[in-house]
């Protein structure tokens, strides 16, 4: 049986498609040319060699489902497929920085990158990779270049008003799915970003240069740039998005293990369990949700366990993600989630980009001291998060934190407790409707309990 | 309707729509960035030319 995916559609060159549970690219006949190019020019292997761009086997073409195919290649797969606004500043900065590297590439061989989507770019052994083979063409003498202006919307527009105005501006990403309009970045942005040449004109003069031509009848065939000219533009991109660093920040997590209420006998004590328990669930595929930055995950993922770590604050996945760099860690990816509001189907019919609960989903999930805060900070009832694990995971390795853990005193500080069902009785009553308690222990030098479930 | 296929003309070549404005941008960005780079491989020739007419 034949899946087409639905966010591979818009390039007429070939189209991406799932059999038996493997992933497949069809290439199509009018991108013969260009394929061969790419696979002959050196470009690919290059691009193999740097970690560039996702690698693939050519497989016998029979079993594609159209007639235009020239060649049906079988690509690596990737398991957790992440978008631009999952991901933290320096994820999106290295992801443009990758994609200006591979047209550098390109162009010394040639070829020329066709289109530029952010999309296009996942995180693989935790670094960026181009994973759209057929986002290559044969460069023509003279042609700017055609990825210009969705370079700017998808990756530069979001790192400066990031790092200009307000970390949670990627956020926009979620509602243009083609990349931040100019104007609207322009619009946003302070007025002393004016006197920075790159952003001046590659956001400010760019949007009104947009704006001045947008009805009107132009030649543009007769606007033409040497490859000396394209070179200098990709070199000062580049550069431009180099020099982009974000403030230092202080958000409500970023400092959570120094501010944290734990003796180090609890907090070592804890990881022993979750170590533990990891080892009991036998899991191969994780989600941490409320991962901060990744002290925990990294129980899992340093044992090669392929690991998602979400968190809902964006200093403290910069913070994680910046450690994965540091010590290239291969099986942990940091991503930015709102748990209470996490990321929706998107894009043409709602089929283009998946919803948080349509992507691959792990055998266990962790959920560390998150329980108060979903219970009490979103007033979620115990039944709608019992259920909500149940739904995307098998092994739940659960920590509940009772009323008067200090955490939970603080959140009560300025509201009202209108809580009569957080208790441990009533946490155990519900989550007891969808899993069976496999172990239960309490975490030494703290009130917290630490529970491994399994679905039944 | 022809000027119209005239602006779309790299469109017809490319599957992306470039943007006419996004094109005459990214000319004059690139002229501008690809003198300066050319000043700054000669500059040193340029310094010396200048200070041999002295």
């Amino acid at each position: 049986m034949i899946d087409l995916d639905k966010g591979s559609f818009r390039d007429p060159s070939g189209f991406v498609f799932y059999k038996d549970g493997q992933i497949y690219r069809q290439v199509n006949e009018s991108y013969k040319d260009n394929y061969e190019l790419l696979m002959s020019s050196g470009l690919y292997d290059e691009l193999i060699k740097e970690g560039l761009l996702i690698p693939h086997t050519e497989v016998d073409s029979k079993s594609s489902c159209s007639n235009e195919c020239y060649k049906l290649i079988k690509p690596e797969m990737v398991n957790f497929i992440s978008y631009p606004y999952e991901w933290c500043f320096s994820q999106i900065k290295d992801a443009a920085l990758a994609t200006v590297r591979i047209q550098k590439l390109a162009l010394a061989r040639g070829m020329s990158l066709k289109d530029s989507s952010a999309y296009n770019i996942q995180f693989v052994n935790g670094k960026p990779t181009m994973i759209d083979t057929l986002s290559f063409e044969k460069y023509e003498e003279g042609k700017p270049w055609v990825a210009y202006g969705q370079f700017c919307r998808h990756f530069y527009a979001p790192l400066v008003l990031m790092a200009y105005k307000d970390i949670r501006l990627n956020q926009l990403l979620r509602c243009y799915i083609d990349g931040i309009p100019l104007d609207l970045a322009s619009s946003m942005l302070p007025g002393s970003t004016k006197f920075n040449f790159s952003i001046m004109a590659n956001i400010h003069l760019h949007a009104k240069t947009q704006a001045n031509y947008s009805d009107k009848a132009v030649d543009v065939k007769k606007y033409t740039m040497s490859k000396m000219q394209l070179s200098a533009l990709i070199d000062s991109l580049e550069s431009a998005v180099n020099k982009l660093k974000l403030d230092k920040v202080n958000t409500e997590w970023g400092d959570y293990y120094n501010a944290t209420n734990y003796s180090d006998d609890a907090f070592n004590h804890k990881k022993q369990l979750v170590e533990s328990f990891l080892q009991t669930a036998g899991s191969r595929y994780i989600w941490d949700l409320g991962a901060n930055t990744g002290v925990f995950s990294r129980l899992a993922s340093d044992k090669g366990i392929e690991t998602i770590a979400f968190d809902i604050d964006p200093i403290a996945v910069e913070k994680n993600y910046l450690h994965c760099k540091q010590n290239q860690e291969k099986s942990i990816l940091p991503i930015l989630m709102d748990l209470t509001n996490p990321s929706p189907s998107l894009g043409w019919s709602n089929e283009e980009r998946m919803s948080f609960k349509g992507r691959k989903l792990p055998d266990t999930v962790l959920a560390l001291a998150l329980i108060h805060h979903l219970a009490i900070s979103n007033n979620l009832p115990f039944s709608k998060i019992a259920k909500f694990f149940s739904e995307i995971c098998s092994s739940l390795i659960i920590e509940f934190v009772p009323k008067g853990d200090s955490q939970v005193n603080k959140l009560l500080a300025t509201r009202e407790d209108i809580f009569d069902q957080y208790h441990q009785e009533g946490f155990e009553k519900e989550f007891s409707k969808y899993y069976t308690i496999q172990q239960r222990e309490k975490i030494q030098g703290s009130d917290r309990t630490l529970y491994l479930l399994k679905r039944k | 309707m022809d000027k119209l296929f005239d602006i779309l003309n790299y469109s017809a070549i490319s599957y992306l729509d470039p943007g006419t404005g996004s094109l005459i941008i990214q000319l004059a960005i690139a002229t501008f960035v690809a003198g300066g780079a050319f000043i700054k491989i000669k500059w040193s020739a340029i310094k010396k030319y200048f200070s041999k007419n002295k």
